[in-house]
Formats: C-alpha cells, structure tokens, sequence
C-alpha cells in the first residue's frame, strides 16, 4: 500500500529545547497507527506540525503528495520578517487548507464549540463542502434549502455513525464527557478525512466507553480511513494499532507491530527506566534473557484488565521511580 | 431525495453512512416551535412599530423612535462582529462615521441624489472594513480590543482635521431622499392623518432597512457563514481544524458589521440632516457594545431589547433630570447581575418548549444500529445503543440533564 503520509526529519525547537527531533515515519492508507511515549515525549506537538497548527523548525510533512511545509526564501529570514509573514498565511499551509486535503484531527482536551448544539457542531465541520454562498444563505434561494436539508441529513448520519443517540438540539456542554468524545469524532469524520489524527480520544474514558471507542475505531478504518492515534492506554494500544511508533524525547525510538514493540529494549528502556550504571531493568533481563511483554505489562497497566490504566511515564518515572 | 440531497454538497471522498432513521419534522405551529413563536413576535413588532406614528405623529415620538431604529441597525452589525464573530470591537462606531460621511460628503459636497449615495456608502464600508479588518484581525482577544479602540480614535480625528469633512462643525443640510423632483421632506397625508415633514423617510424608510438588516443579520447567523462565525467565536483552533479559514471568517464578519454600520449611518445623517465629529465619540461605541451585551450577545431578540433599552431608557428617565445617568446605571448593573448572560441570551429556549423530550429513536432502528454494529465489528455493540434499546436508563439520565 502506499504512504498517505511521509514524515521526514521532523524538527520542531522552541528556542533552545527540541520538542520534535529528526522525526520520520509513514502512515500507510486506511491502516491504524499508534503514536506512543512518554509524557513530553513530542507526540502533540509532532500531531501539530502535521495538521499545521505549528511551523517546523525543519523537515517535510508530505500529504497525499502535498508538501504541508513550505520554503521560506533565505531573505524574510535574514530580513527576520519570517514570524511576521507567516503569521499573516505566507509561506505556510493553515490547518483549514490540511483539512480541505483530508486530513481531521481531534484534540488532546476535547474542543467542541460549547455554545453550538450537537448538530451545529458536525454541520460546521462540513464548512469546505457545502455549496452556499453569501446572497443564497440572505435571500433563501432553493439551492440554500437543498443545501441545508443535505448538510443535516450528513451531519446526522455521523452521529447515527458513531453512536450518538442523544438529542442532538442539545449543547455540547449539556452532555456528559464520553458522549462528547464521540461528537468530537463525528466531527472530525464529518471533514471527509482520508486520514484521522486522533489525540489522546480515550482519555478520561471508563471501560465500556474504551471498548466501544475501539469499535467505533475499527468502524472508521473500514471506511477507508487511516487512522493515527496517540494514546497512553497499552492494553487498548496493543489490541487496537497495526503498528505502533514509539517516541522519547523528540525522537522515534521504535517502529513496528505490538509484538516488535513490546520486545524492544529501547521502548522498555525508555518506559522502566535505566539504572545509573545503564543496564536496563537488571532482573527481569536475567530472568527472562529478553524483557518481555510482560513487564510492560506490569509497570505500565495493561488496558485488558480492567477499570482505567494511568500511565507513568513522567520524566520522575523515568529517573526510576517504577522500578 | 438522498440523491438530490448529495448533489448539494460539493464533491467529497468520504461520505457520510446514511442516517439510521428518518427525524420525523421539526414542528411549525407559533406555539410548538421557537422558529413560529419567533416569527409571529417579529411581525407583530412590525406592526406596533409601522402604526406608531398614527397614533402619536408628534415631532420628538418620532425623532426618538427613528434614533431607536437606528440603534437596532447598529447593534444588529455589532452582533455579527462581537455576538456571532466573538471579536471584541471597541471602535465599532468608526464604521457609523464612514457611513454617515461618505453620504454626508456624496450629497452636499459632490452633489449626488442620496439614492446614489447608497452604493457608494456600501463600497466604502466595504473597504474601511478590510484596511481595518486585515492587518488587525490577526491578533486576538484583548489586543483586537486595543487596536480597534484606536482606529475608532483614528477616524473621528481624521473627520475632526479634514476640510473636506468640514472639520469639528462637521456636515451640514444633508438632503433628504428625492425621486424625479418628490422629496420626503414635502411630506404628506395618509388615511386622513397629516405627516410632519419628512416623517415618511424618518420612519418608514428606517424601518424598512431595518427590518431587511434584522432578517439578514439573522439568516446569516444560521447559515454556513454564521456557524463559522460562532465556531471561532467558541474555539478558533478548532474551527481550524475544521477546515475554516477563521481569517476569512472574521474578516468577513467584520465587512458585514461594517455594511451594517454604514448603512445606520446613512440614515442617521439623512434623519439628523447634520453631522460632526462630536457624534462618534468612543462613548458611543461602549453604548453599542453595551446594549449587545446587555440583550445577549448572539441573539436577535436580545440585541434588539439590548437597542431598545439603551436609546430610550436615558428619554424614559428624562423626568429624573440629572438623576437619570445615575439610574441608567443601576438599571444596567442590577440586569446584568440577575441576568449575566443578558435579557435575552441566544441559548434561551422558551419556557414552555423547555420539557419537551427529544424523539427517542424508533425501536426497529435502534435494533438495526445493533444488528449493523453487530455484523461489522464484532463486539461493536456500543452501550448507549444497548441502553435506548433497554428503554429504561436512558431516559432517566436526559432528565437529570435537562432540568
């Protein structure tokens, strides 16, 4: 299959720290990938250089064979009018024109418009493809009417799609939090994405709620449409992903299937901790000769077993606390 | 019906599954719907307003009521921007001044019929809307804020120091409408009640733009623009991410408050028939913006009351002299103590619509999302349809919810 999306030599600096390093990995059509690591690791920021919200510092984001990363000419740089410009639209692709190419995203903390009803919600992400315009939507015409019932009808097939079976008049502050997860999905699929990013969707979710966002999930990816998750659940990650790509500090430290990762000494490494000296987690090395899934499993909470499974992964748990 | 329905939308990759089951229609009638209720308040408003001055044609009923009028104008703009749009503008006023100008300076300076001085009013707000609009809507919240209080500033000292302006004395006898030699200001009779002069134009004509600039306002609130508006009003990333490009958005939404404005000028320099700086002092845009707030940003009704309220609260209490400005001011703070989110907030439903339950889904269709969940994914059986299914929890919790 071929990649819908390539990353190249990510690199995002703010001043002197790199939230994003040398990052590449690819997102092949209507595959799901999961994007993990530990907290701070660069996975939101690098989730926001490929929809366009950050600028990178260097390298390519190629979208369906889009470049999103536009060159600056060495003169704005030296002129130092590069900020400027690019605030003002110059020189970048904004985040609408990623999403009009088919890329939708969600947010880490849910961003719904709180003061839009349900459907208000999903109908304004079908923005790019209703046909109204200005003296149409003043006068009424019929072409307005048409283009109206189409967009609710729309609008309710993906609530029908992802399960809302509420009033959908309602505001989105009014419902409680994993039904508003899934009108945040609803409308993101309501952009007619190729390709989902989704940021952290089963966070704050219990488990009948992560069991059907997993469905709903697979549901979405057998539209046709990849799927990119971050996510801190392991167990939902290694039942869900078809590759998983781990990053720490800026940088992809692995790529590959659950089993590979789960296998991995540099994701252990990067999750349990080192010792001062450097050998990764001793005793279970000896134990077992090679980390096993297990002892993942055990520091970091597997999904499968039940209720919610907070991940450490805090830069303390990294110093060693875990062990 | 699907068909046709599709071929409204432009060409999409991905299209939403069609829905699981048809809504039944959204009632009608003037007390089932907010919509009927809201329509049949709107008319009768028109035909309070439209018989005013056959009940009381005195020379100050009127002058007030059309200043009222104007103000609904102006607020309805500002709605766009601050209600809608959620950008805070200080200098809304400018765009008042822009308006009465250009057509102060159209008629008296350059000669033109006022009708003529329409278009060119419109095109110059227009444009004051984007020099304004374009390099400042990049910033947001607080600076925005700043930069239009400035350019609110900006223009009334420009019209204080230009000649052709006619400096701080400003515009004087600005014309009237005229067609092919019959001027408003003839006046004239109806049903057997004599019109002061120029009391046609003052009222009717006003009235008539206002009530094609509320309906507009308001059409383009609901439509594809306004929920864009109110999208980066609520979340301006996620608007985004939404595929809007919440510059042209804004900008827009600017450009339609400008109109809005310009045309209120319009009529207050045809209504007054004087203008000069001293009128578009940035008291005036603090009035606007507190009578939108007041009334409750994003709604037309409230916005309307909002209007209402500050042009005729200050005649109301004329007879409290100096007092009058003290109680104004208590009025305001005491309603927007009881009332924080305005007279009439736009999330209002109507108290007697408040219970009515949403239509649960048909039992054979939620059967059918299961039986569908069930075929494609396995263990897609999602527990909110299982619970619509069981008929039991559902319920109890929407009633929790919306009390």
């Amino acid at each position: 299959m071929s990649a819908l999306l390539e990353v190249t030599d990510l690199t995002l600096r703010f001043g002197g720290v790199k939230a994003v390093d040398g990052l590449s990995f690819e997102v092949r059509e209507g595959e799901i990938l999961a994007v993990i690591g530990p907290n701070g690791a660069g996975k939101t920021s690098a989730f926001n250089c490929i929809s366009g919200f950050y600028l990178p510092t260097s390298g390519s984001v190629v979208f369906q064979g889009r470049s999103i990363v536009r060159e600056v000419p060495r003169l704005w740089h030296s002129l130092r009018l590069v900020h400027l410009l690019q605030s003002f639209g110059f020189y970048r692709v904004l985040p609408s024109r990623v999403t009009k190419w088919g890329m939708a995203r969600t947010f880490q903390n849910l961003r719904l418009f709180r003061e839009l009803s349900v459907l208000d919600n999903v109908k304004t992400a079908m923005h790019a493809n209703l046909r109204e315009g200005f003296w149409s939507t003043l006068l009424h015409t019929p072409g307005y009417r048409r283009a109206e019932a189409a967009c609710a009808r729309e609008a309710r097939g993906w609530l029908d799609f992802v399960g809302f079976d509420d009033d959908e008049e309602l505001y989105v502050g009014q419902l409680p939090y994993g039904e508003q997860r899934r009108v945040e999905i609803a409308r993101a699929l309501a952009t007619s994405p190729k390709l989902l990013l989704l940021d952290e969707p089963a966070a704050g979710l219990n488990f009948n709620e992560k069991q059907a966002l997993m469905a709903l999930i697979r549901k979405v990816r057998d539209l046709g449409v990849a799927v990119v998750l971050i996510e801190h659940d392991m167990g939902m990650v290694m039942e869900l992903a078809e590759r998983i790509v781990v990053l720490n500090y800026g940088r992809e430290i692995a790529d590959g299937t659950p089993e590979e990762i789960k296998a991995d000494p540099l994701v252990i490494e990067a999750y349990l901790g080192v010792d001062d000296d450097g050998a990764a987690v001793d005793d279970t090395r000896l134990r077992t000769g090679a980390v096993s899934a297990d002892a993942i499993a055990a520091a970091i909470g597997d999904g499968a077993g039940g209720a919610s499974t907070p991940l450490p992964g805090t830069r303390a748990d990294q110093e060693g606390d875990v062990r | 019906m699907a068909r046709d329905l599709a071929a409204a939308l432009k060409h999409a990759p991905l299209r939403a599954p069609a829905p699981l089951f048809d809504r039944p229609a959204a009632p009608r009638g003037i007390l089932d719907s907010q919509r009927g209720f809201m329509r049949a308040l709107g008319a009768l408003c028109v035909v309070l307003v439209a018989i005013l001055p056959f009940v009381d044609a005195s020379r100050y009923t009127i002058s007030i009521a059309t200043s009222a009028l104007i103000y609904v104008m102006l607020c309805m703009g500002l709605n766009v921007v601050v209600g809608y749009a959620g950008l805070l503008d200080l200098g809304y006023i400018a765009f008042f001044a822009v308006g009465a100008y250009v057509s102060g300076i159209f008629t008296t300076v350059l000669g033109f019929p006022m009708w003529l001085a329409l278009p060119a009013t419109i095109l110059a707000c227009i444009l004051a809307g984007i020099i304004i609009g374009a390099p400042t809507l990049r910033l947001r919240s607080d600076y925005l804020a700043i930069v239009t209080l400035g350019f609110g500033e900006i223009i009334r000292i420009t019209a204080n120091n230009l000649e052709v302006t006619g400096g701080p004395s400003g515009i004087h006898g600005i014309p009237t409408w005229e067609f092919f030699g019959w001027s408003f200001a003839d006046g004239f009779t109806i049903g057997g009640i004599e019109f002061p002069e120029r009391v046609v134009f003052y009222y009717f004509v006003a009235l008539v733009v206002i009530v094609v600039g509320v309906i507009g306002a308001g059409r383009l609130g609901k439509g594809k623009l306004g929920r864009a508006w109110k999208a980066v009003r609520d979340d301006e990333d996620a608007a985004e991410a939404m595929g809007i490009n919440t510059y042209v958005a804004k900008i827009s939404a600017y450009i339609i408050g400008a109109v809005w404005a310009g045309m209120a000028g319009q009529l207050m320099a045809t209504h007054l028939s004087a203008i000069s700086p001293n009128s578009f002092q940035f008291l005036y845009s603090t009035l606007i913006l507190m009578a939108v707030v007041l009334g409750g940003m994003g709604s037309t009704p409230g916005v309307i009351i909002g209007a209402l309220f500050v042009s005729l609260a200050p005649e109301l209490l004329r007879d409290f002299a100096e007092w009058r400005y003290l109680i104004f001011g208590v009025l305001l703070v005491v309603v927007m103590l009881f009332r924080p989110a305005g007279l009439w907030p736009a999330t209002a439903v109507l108290p007697w619509l408040k219970k009515r339950r949403p239509q649960p889904p048909p039992f054979t269709a939620a059967i059918g999302a299961v039986d569908e969940a069930a075929s494609t994914g396995g263990d897609a059986v999602e527990p909110s349809v299982m619970e619509s299914v069981d008929g039991l929890p559902a319920t109890d919790a929407e009633e929790g919810r919306r009390g």
